[in-house]
């Protein structure tokens, strides 16, 4: 991807925590316009760390991230205008109404002027139940609640899509109308940057593939590249094997 | 964006099943206590009335051979505070009158003797809720603002966005107080409907301004504590910890921190009680009165040994000429004497007080709690600027008692050498009915305000700082 087109950009980015540990190490990455990117690692890879830095919740150790041209460290108020992001248990307010849920942070992603049928032609859009629209939260299902988060970020409309693990504990079905989602999002010109486990659906969904290993990007693979690949094969080999920092 | 976290925080508030048991509390209690505080008060003015009627018919009807005989003692009361009705303050433990006498004044028994058990397990009224249950309730509101949305996770959902965290956190406080404060104002007015449905003076005087004071530094005073909450909740990253948290903080500043001062104070600075001094002040004036009655009967004695038979008796004998300007000079010299020493007395048992209460003041101002109840006792009528002005009346009623009664006849006792005791009278005539009426000026509002300086300092620290502490905690904290 030219460096001039990358909505999401993280520019030789590392954090190393209080406790001296090194979560993120020089880590380069781009994602374009139209462009899935899933961040394959285990637990402690510095997925999480990626995309916390990406949200401004923690400043880096050294090196930039960029969304929109806008460094975060700089103007973390101004980059995330341009960011939604979707977590793997999507926290929402139990005591309100899916609606009121979607009507709250679409505000704070600054719609204030939709109306009610924006926020049910989002919600219809992810699948959620009609029934459910004026139903208070705290008894949705993780499916519905993922289903809602992404609505969130379908109404923020913003050019760069962060998830964290956005597929954990989904059903198959969910999972697969998660994808669906997904892809409509990318027809529509967003930048998505998804940590995952799942490599299969990483595989099927992902415009480009990066594994994670302590902290370091240990392999990147496009699509095409991909496509005569076993996934699952060469995860294991570097989960296995001492990684490499992969060649840009 | 302000108004969307306020809005978010009063619905997410307002649904949550806290809100209603709140709510309720308020409905039920806050009127509840000004109808019993009411009812008390209407009783006390009844006494009030019944016992200034029955002590102006009895002056009235004084005659001088009751004041020749020393008998005479005139009551002045106190009239009951009518803001008693939000807070009791020292309403139960004040003299309900003073006694004066030649001899000077002391106090008459203080009304806790017609009160029931809540003497003893301490009363409830409006000032006792704010303090002990809605400062509570306020800080447990709070608790969870913010380390219980870092851990459901909505805190790290709404920074996602392009929302500054000092909006986010003056959101919360904007619209947590405001879901405290709506409930806590129905409240306060239905239980002001109620007071004026029992005939209560609401509009007579300053009163209006005075309840006025009270709702805003009552609602001031909730914000304090929520705001405190929610300081304690961004030092902590689970709801769980902040409750305790909250319970300990709440603990120290309601229970601990003002009664430490005061026995700190009491121990640094111990005072002596009214009784006490009431009591130093009759042995000084017997003393004296012992001592005067021997120097008049030795002077007598010294005049009229020797002299003719009836001489004492004779205006124009010599003897009796050179008796009387001594006799009065005697007199007037142990008057003056009596009245430094007794005035000394009140005087340094005034700086006691004062220099123990200077000390329990200070002290108890580290608490924004005692801040509160010490200003709002004055707003009332019933705090320790109401004991200042109560003591200050009698003082001043005792001399002008002394002027238009008690020195209209002049005893002269006097104690001979040879163990005999004689004593003589002039009087002259006393109009009861002009004799001057017991008031007590109370301390207008700016007085109120300006004695309370020390305490609105407090409660204004008391409310900026714990702000400014949660918006440095904030800024930085970690929303992971």
């Amino acid at each position: 991807m030219a460096e001039h087109q990358a909505i999401l950009k993280a520019d030789g980015l590392s954090k190393r925590y209080e406790d001296g540990v090194l979560a993120l190490d020089r880590l380069n990455l781009d994602v374009g316009p139209g462009e899935i990117y899933c961040l394959l690692g285990a637990n402690g890879a510095g997925k999480t760390t990626t995309i916390n830095l990406f949200l401004g919740f923690i400043p880096p150790t050294s090196g930039s991230c960029f969304i929109n041209g806008i460094d975060v460290s700089k103007d973390p108020l101004e980059a995330k205008k341009y960011v939604s992001f979707v977590s793997e248990n999507v926290m929402l307010y139990g005591n309100f109404t899916a609606r009121q849920n979607l009507d709250f942070f679409a505000r704070l992603g600054g719609k204030t002027a939709l109306t009610k049928d924006d926020y049910y032609r989002a919600m219809r859009r992810v699948s959620l139940q009609e029934k459910a629209f004026d139903q208070r939260v705290k008894n949705f299902s993780k499916g519905m609640r993922q289903k809602l988060g992404i609505a969130i970020a379908i109404v923020k409309d913003a050019p760069a899509v962060l998830l964290d693990e956005p597929t954990s504990g989904l059903d198959p079905k969910a999972a697969a109308e998660f994808l669906e989602i997904m892809t409509e999002l990318r027809s529509e010109g967003k930048a998505v940057l998804m940590s995952t486990h799942d490599i299969f659906r990483a595989k099927e969904i992902g415009d480009r593939v990066g594994i994670m290993r302590e902290g370091r990007l240990v392999m990147e693979r496009t699509r095409d590249e991909l496509h005569n690949e076993d996934l699952n094969r060469l995860y294991i080999d570097y989960m296995e094997s001492a990684g490499q920092p992969a060649s840009a | 964006m302000w108004r969307t976290i306020v809005k978010k925080e009063l619905l997410e508030t307002i649904f949550s099943y806290r809100f209603p048991l709140f709510a309720v509390i308020c409905l039920l209690l806050v009127p509840l206590s000004m109808a019993v505080n009411q009812a008390a008060y209407a009783k006390r003015v009844r006494d009030y009335s019944d016992q200034v009627r029955l002590t102006d018919e009895a002056a009235a009807a004084i005659k001088i051979q009751d004041i020749m005989a020393g008998t005479v003692a005139i009551r002045g009361f106190r009239r009951p505070a009518p803001l008693s009705v939000f807070t009791q303050g020292f309403e139960s433990t004040l003299p309900r009158y003073y006694e004066f006498t030649q001899d000077g004044f002391k106090p008459g028994e203080s009304a806790t003797d017609d009160e029931t058990i809540l003497s003893v397990q301490g009363k409830v009224d409006f000032v006792f809720l704010v303090q002990m249950v809605i400062s509570l309730i306020a800080m447990l509101f709070a608790s969870d603002m913010v380390s219980g949305e870092k851990e459901s996770g909505t805190l790290r959902a709404m920074l996602a966005n392009s929302l500054p965290r000092d909006t986010l956190l003056s959101g919360k406080i904007g619209g947590g107080f405001l879901a405290l404060w709506v409930p806590f104002l129905l409240a306060f007015l239905f239980g002001a409907v109620v007071l004026m449905f029992g005939a209560f003076p609401l509009a007579g005087g300053d009163t209006a301004v005075r309840v006025l004071i009270v709702l805003l530094a009552t609602s001031l005073f909730i914000l304090t504590y929520f705001t405190i909450g929610i300081a304690v909740s961004t030092s902590t990253s689970k709801a769980r910890t902040s409750l305790v948290a909250i319970l300990i903080v709440w603990a120290a500043f309601q229970l601990i921190v003002p009664r430490l001062g005061d026995m700190i104070a009491r121990l640094a600075h111990p005072v002596r009680t009214e009784t006490q001094v009431s009591l130093q002040k009759s042995l000084l004036v017997r003393s004296l009165d012992t001592e005067t009655a021997k120097e008049l009967g030795r002077q007598y004695d010294l005049i009229f040994k020797g002299a003719p038979e009836g001489a004492a008796n004779d205006e124009n004998s010599p003897e009796q000429k050179k008796w009387d300007p001594i006799r009065d000079d005697i007199q007037n010299r142990a008057r003056e004497t009596k009245s430094q020493q007794l005035s000394a007395i009140d005087e340094t048992y005034l700086q006691e007080r004062r220099r123990q209460l200077d000390l329990a003041v200070n002290l108890s101002l580290v608490s924004p709690s005692a801040a509160f109840a010490r200003f709002i006792a004055d707003v009332c009528g019933t705090g320790e600027l109401e004991r200042a002005k109560y003591v200050e009346a009698v003082r001043s009623h005792q001399k002008a008692l002394d002027n238009e009664l008690f020195s209209k006849v002049k005893r002269t006792l006097m104690m001979h050498e040879g163990g005999g005791t004689s004593m003589s009278f002039s009087a002259q005539p006393v109009d009861a009915s002009k004799l001057p009426r017991f008031t007590i000026t109370p301390a207008t509002v700016a007085e109120t305000l300006k004695a309370n300086a020390r305490s609105l300092i407090s409660l204004f620290v008391w409310l900026i700082a714990p702000f400014a502490f949660a918006y440095a905690k904030f800024i930085k904290y970690d929303v992971r």
